[in-house]
């Protein structure tokens, strides 16, 4: 598939099918998210992969913006003890590392089929003690997994004219 | 109600969601304590419909809450116009009553 067609078609899905995705695609969707970029290379994240079905029932519990019962969840995680090493900006760039990395995964997960949505209403603190994550290490993102019983149409976009800006701020370009 | 089946139990459900949302609130935008709110009135609507049986006016409510959370943040104007009528529909229960 055309990689601008999985990024134009990858939409958040909130209802899925109950068919079970391969551990193998799950893997797979991980790896995608260990190649994303990151601020000098630190890869200050952690991903937790949930695919047992009384879990994921207890994380949405937790959870008000986790819709339908996905298969599968990734919990992407800030490892703090890594981006401290990027010094005072270590937080906000663990952070956009983290987003490009569950991007990545989206969009592999998109190419196999599956539909995904980014989660951030969840109670961190429930979570943390749910799932026995360590102090230094805190939940930021996560993303839910499963075929999807329909695909949502896409929300309109702002337009590149406007979002764009040529050779200075303001300055936009026509097409 | 031993504890290891709780979870299956729609009222704690609905519990856990309002716990976690009520905190989710402080740090989110404003306009998601609507949609937490009526996520929270379609689980209630399913927990009366559980226990009562099919009532046609809450189905049809059922019905318009899911409009309105396709409408949360595309078009707020919308949504508010969707709540109103909402609104109609269970006062006129509560007339009826």
């Amino acid at each position: 598939m055309d990689l601008m067609n999985i990024i134009k078609g990858r939409r958040s899905v909130r209802s899925f099918l109950d068919k079970e995705v391969s551990r193998e695609h799950l893997i797979t969707i991980l790896e995608a998210g260990i190649w994303a970029p990151s601020g000098s290379n630190i890869q200050p994240w952690e991903f937790i992969l949930i695919d047992d079905a009384t879990l994921i029932k207890k994380i949405k519990l937790l959870s008000p913006g986790l819709y339908g019962f996905p298969k599968a969840l990734v919990i992407l995680c800030v490892n703090k003890k890594k981006s401290e090493k990027a010094g005072r900006q270590g937080e906000s760039l663990a952070v956009m590392d983290i987003s490009m990395a569950a991007q990545n995964m989206m969009l592999m997960a998109y190419s196999l089929g599956l539909g995904s949505c980014p989660i951030a209403s969840f109670n961190k603190l429930g979570l943390k003690h749910l799932l026995n994550i360590s102090e230094e290490v805190d939940p930021v993102l996560m993303i839910s997994l499963g075929y999807p019983s329909e695909w949502p149409s896409p929300p309109a976009r702002r337009p590149l004219e406007e979002v764009v800006h040529l050779n200075g701020y303001g300055k936009h370009p026509g097409r | 109600m031993a504890t290891e089946n709780i979870l299956e139990d729609e009222n704690f459900q609905l519990l856990a969601f309002l716990l976690a949302s009520a905190r989710g609130c402080l740090d989110e935008p404003p306009i998601y304590g609507s949609l937490r709110l009526i996520d929270a009135a379609e689980k209630t609507i399913n927990i009366i419909i559980r226990k009562f049986g099919e009532i046609q006016e809450l189905s049809e409510i059922r019905k318009k809450i899911e409009k309105a959370r396709s409408l949360v943040l595309a078009d707020e104007e919308e949504f508010s116009k969707t709540l109103d009528e909402i609104m109609i529909d269970i006062s006129k229960m509560i007339q009826k009553a």
